[in-house]
């Protein structure tokens, strides 16, 4: 549905954006021909290394190893790599091994020489040439072993890549209860990997490129072909390019960057550290950003509804899982205006409230010193500390805070009489609720909001609160991510795709795709897929003296 | 330009729907006294004499938890008089140190007194225009007694004594049917309604009221004082001019379908009060016809119930026996609502509201009726009490152990 495109929009900032790009372009040459590096490689090894030497500063731990080869007259050749980025073993044994182990090679010249060794004798899968010194550095300090031999211009770039990395572990911050328990490391070629495994297709293409002037992380877009919008792929490569940052060491620095909408609180872009999920949302028609360095992995479009929705809701049933997902929506509500709705209640509408449940109230707040909303604003800061601290602070004095928040919060406050039991518990069932969410950036964004609706509420009672909802729901429709709506397919209202949303329909039921997100081929699955028992052999053969039932 | 237009039109959009709202207001909890009961008497000098019962809401049980809660009563009353309700509320603040909030006051007292010689019609406009006091507010008469007795005395198990009235009055109205739990908006309504009168229950204090002040009251296991519901006052022209009590009253509420359960006793073999029958369900439907230009009107009452009691060997297997009781019990039930229907005439005040059906049936004819219905012709009127009663069970057994007792002796 091109209409919800912006691109009157868009066409403005790509303006922008050309200007940029040309100022910087002009920038990079400058600094390049400052130092001497670019260009084509020197036909002199000699040469070639001291460049090399040069450009990293003597660095200690890039490895030049020089070896003759050759039975004419021996050439010489020189092997480089950064110590720490490769894997050890294969360079020894792949390279220096084989190299030094066919002494008896004829040859003419360093052109030849490097021919027979690419042809010959390497025995690594991915090689290249390299003949130019960007390329060079770029393929050495990720990881692959550079071959410069002596009268060639040319240079072999072998893939050795390795090192120490983490092993795949259980996701840590996205658990569930049945599904996959593998999660992305840091290395972007394991990352990949993980999704390649479970998506068995020619159609899984990925797009690498480099961002970061200095970092020069790499960064891989991947999309199901013939599943994915063009357009939402073109858009996505056409903001990364946009990208002048020196470094990328997160995938944050790219969400930042890249996002649609900057004047708010809302994640418009997902991120996730589970194969399984990006499969799946890759399936639904999006795209996924990885990036070296993080096991965090972008997903765009994003939609409100796919914060809370979790991997394990495909995998359960539907009707629990669709009750999960009501749940999910109800403690939205209730982190976000637990507090304001108290406040409102107990300063302005206290003809709402059933008389005992007042009274009840009532005889709490008699010894508070403050305004419920202070009272509130008090309780709610002190539990934001709290979980500020339970994240930074060192495992092993986890238990003291507990202890410390839970008495001088739970009990001493309450029986100083700062504040009273039933603020407690409102509190208590916020914060609760407000982890309930399942994806942190949304929760966190929730609880920014949620300070908010309680100016409104002190301020304005439910009035307040309405204003604020309806505000809140007026920016939300606003927002747009990859110039998707945020809230569809709840508004605009895609009847089609409304069986995935707060409901999940039974898979067989579910037929189509997310509509403005995947276009190519909206239908998931085949016809009439409704699991149905075997007709029984006993009822149809018994047909003949007990049918007309 | 454009953008800076709208941010200014949308800032004062803003300002404007924080400041043309309605009235909003900020009350803590702490700064309200929460009435729960109000009185209204008249005293010598011809002022009314309002009586706030101010809940203390730490000495509420259930609330005692946290804050060490206090010995005291759960109530605190305060009085104040003056030329109107109005005058005698803003007097009330002189002696109460928060704000009066009735929003949450479900109980209002009328001394007997004054709505035997003033009336309440003009008493509760003042109400009923106050955007705090709920329609639903109950209301009762004091009966035999000052307005202020009743809000006073103080009341065990339910701590707060308004709670206890109207709970005695709902659970009342349910499973014995004497009683009726009106509103404010309800009587109002029949009061300005030339059709019916309304029926307002009455509320005594047996023992002594001074003793029902005092915490000590409650701290024993038989009280001093009680409250007590008694007795459905009857309204003409806005005054009290009698009372319906016992067989009349039920028959009153039977009439006006409010009753939900009930006992009714009957009498076998020219032995009284022998069988217990309870309603489960009744159903009563009341129509009006026209015969000889004269209303008459047809009040068709349908009891299922059960044999709860029985005092004499009765052969309760046998259905011929149940039918005769089925016949026994529907001329009790006709018995007491005729006599309830004869006390309305007497009185002439249209409790039931035949009047609003004869109204509703026939709207051309009841411009000759309407003017003097009241007076001359609900006395006359003729009403046709016709009772389907029926047996459905006869609790966990049929015949009683009784009859095996008289066999063996």
């Amino acid at each position: 549905m091109p209409s919800f495109f912006k691109r009157h929009k868009r066409k403005k900032i790509d303006k922008v954006h050309n200007n940029k790009k040309e100022q910087t372009k002009k920038e990079d040459s400058k600094e390049n021909s400052s130092q001497n590096a670019a260009g084509p490689l020197n036909r002199s090894l000699a040469a070639n290394l001291e460049v090399i030497k040069q450009k990293t500063g003597s660095s200690p731990d890039v490895i030049i190893r020089r070896l003759m080869v050759g039975g004419g007259p021996p050439v010489e050749i020189a092997i480089g790599y950064v110590e720490g980025l490769v894997e050890e073993q294969s360079v020894n044994d792949f390279l220096i091994k084989s190299i030094l182990n066919n002494d008896d090679i004829e040859v003419k010249n360093g052109e030849e020489i490097l021919n027979k060794i690419e042809k010959d004798i390497i025995a690594l899968g991915s090689i290249e040439r390299v003949n130019d010194w960007e390329k060079l550095f770029q393929s050495m300090l990720s990881g692959k072993t550079i071959i410069l031999i002596d009268g060639s211009s040319e240079a072999i770039s072998a893939n050795t890549r390795g090192g120490e990395k983490r092993s795949i572990l259980e996701p840590s911050t996205q658990n569930t209860i049945r599904g996959s328990r593998e999660s992305f490391t840091e290395a972007i070629g394991t990352n990949i990997a993980l999704v390649r495994r479970i998506i068995n297709n020619p159609n899984l293409w990925i797009e690498p490129r480099k961002l970061g002037t200095i970092t020069q992380t790499d960064v891989s877009v991947m999309y199901i072909n013939g599943i994915v919008k063009d357009e939402i792929v073109e858009e996505v490569r056409k903001r990364l390019d946009n990208i002048k940052l020196d470094s990328i060491l997160e995938s944050g620095y790219i969400e930042q960057m890249i996002q649609d909408q900057t004047m708010t609180t809302f994640p418009t872009i997902f991120h996730t550290e589970r194969p399984d999920m990006v499969a799946g949302n890759l399936l639904e028609g999006r795209v996924a950003i990885f990036i070296n360095g993080t096991p965090f992995v972008l997903l765009a479009p994003a939609v409100f509804i796919q914060f809370f929705q979790t991997p394990e809701d495909y995998y359960i049933r539907s009707d629990i899982a669709t009750a999960t997902r009501f749940l999910r929506v109800i403690t939205f509500f209730i982190s976000l205006m637990g507090p304001a709705i108290y406040v409102a209640a107990t300063t302005f509408h206290q003809e709402m409230i059933p008389t005992q449940f007042l009274l009840i109230i009532a005889a709490q707040r008699d010894v508070v010193p403050f305004p419920a909303f202070v009272e509130a604003l008090i309780m709610e800061v002190t539990f934001e500390i709290l979980r500020e601290a339970g994240i930074r602070m060192p495992k092993i004095i986890g238990p003291t805070i507990s202890i410390v928040g839970a008495l001088v919060i739970g009990q001493a406050s309450v029986q100083a009489g700062i504040v009273s039991p039933a603020m407690v518990i409102v509190v208590s069932i916020t914060a609760i609720a407000s982890f309930a969410t399942p994806s942190f950036p949304m929760a966190i964004s929730i609880r920014l909001i949620r300070f908010l609706f309680m100016l409104c509420a002190a301020t304005f009672g439910f009035y307040g609160i309405v204003l604020a909802f309806i505000t809140l729901l007026a920016h939300l429709c606003g927002l747009r991510s990859f110039g998707v709506p945020y809230m569809s397919p709840l508004t605009p209202f895609i009847p089609e795709n409304a069986g995935d949303t707060i409901f999940r329909r039974p898979w067989w039921d579910l037929r189509e795709r997310p509509r403005l997100i995947g276009s190519k081929n909206t239908v998931r699955k085949g016809n009439n897929q409704k699991p149905e028992p075997p007709a029984a052999r006993e009822m149809s053969s018994r047909k003949g003296d007990g049918d007309e039932i | 330009m454009g953008m800076r237009y709208k941010k200014i039109l949308l800032f004062l959009l803003i300002i404007c729907i924080t400041t043309i709202s309605g009235c909003w207001n900020k009350k803590e909890l702490n700064e309200l006294s929460i009435i729960s009961a109000l009185g209204i008497d008249k005293n010598e000098e011809g002022e009314y004499v309002k009586t706030f019962q101010i809940i203390n809401p730490k000495n509420v049980a259930g609330a005692l938890q946290g804050g060490g809660g206090g010995q005291g009563p759960a109530v605190t009353v305060y009085s104040a008089t003056g030329k109107t309700i109005l005058d005698s509320h803003y007097m009330g603040s002189t002696k109460i140190s928060r704000r009066l909030y009735m929003a949450h006051t479900n109980l209002l007292v009328i001394s007997e007194e004054l709505a035997r010689e003033e009336g309440i019609i003009k008493i509760l406009d003042a109400f009923e225009r106050d955007p705090e006091i709920r329609p639903t507010t109950t209301i009762v008469i004091a009966h035999e007694a000052k307005a202020e007795d009743i809000v006073k005395s103080l009341t065990a198990i339910d701590n707060i004594p308004a709670d206890k009235v109207v709970k005695t009055l709902e659970t009342s109205e349910r499973v014995w049917g004497g009683e009726l739990k009106v509103t404010l908006q309800g009587v109002i309504k029949k009061l300005t309604d030339s059709g019916t009168d309304p029926l307002i229950t009455g509320v005594r204090v047996i023992g002594d009221p001074e003793k029902g002040k005092k915490i000590e009251n409650i701290q024993a296991s038989e009280l001093d004082a009680t409250l007590e519901a008694d007795g459905l006052a009857i309204f003409k022209n806005g005054k009290l001019i009698n009372w319906l009590h016992g067989d009349n009253a039920r028959g009153a509420v039977w009439v006006l379908d409010k009753l939900k359960k009930t006992i009714v006793n009957l009498e076998w073999e020219g032995v009284k009060d022998v069988i217990g029958y309870q309603v489960m369900r009744q159903n009563t439907e009341v129509s009006a016809a026209i015969k000889n230009e004269q209303p008459e009107i047809t009040v068709h009452v349908r009891a299922e119930g059960d044999i709860r009691e029985v005092r004499n060997p009765v052969k309760l297997s046998d259905p011929d026996v149940l039918r005769k009781i089925e016949k026994l019990a529907e001329k009790e039930i006709k018995r007491q609502i005729e006599g309830s229907v004869e006390f309305a005439k007497e009185n002439k005040t249209d409790i039931f509201g035949f009047g609003d059906e004869v109204h509703r049936s026939y709207p051309d004819a009841w411009k000759d009726f309407g003017k003097d219905w009241q007076e001359t012709v609900f006395p006359e009127i003729k009403v046709d009490v016709k009772v389907d009663a029926f047996i459905r069970r006869t609790g966990l057994r049929n015949n009683s152990y009784l009859s095996d007792y008289e066999n063996s002796h």
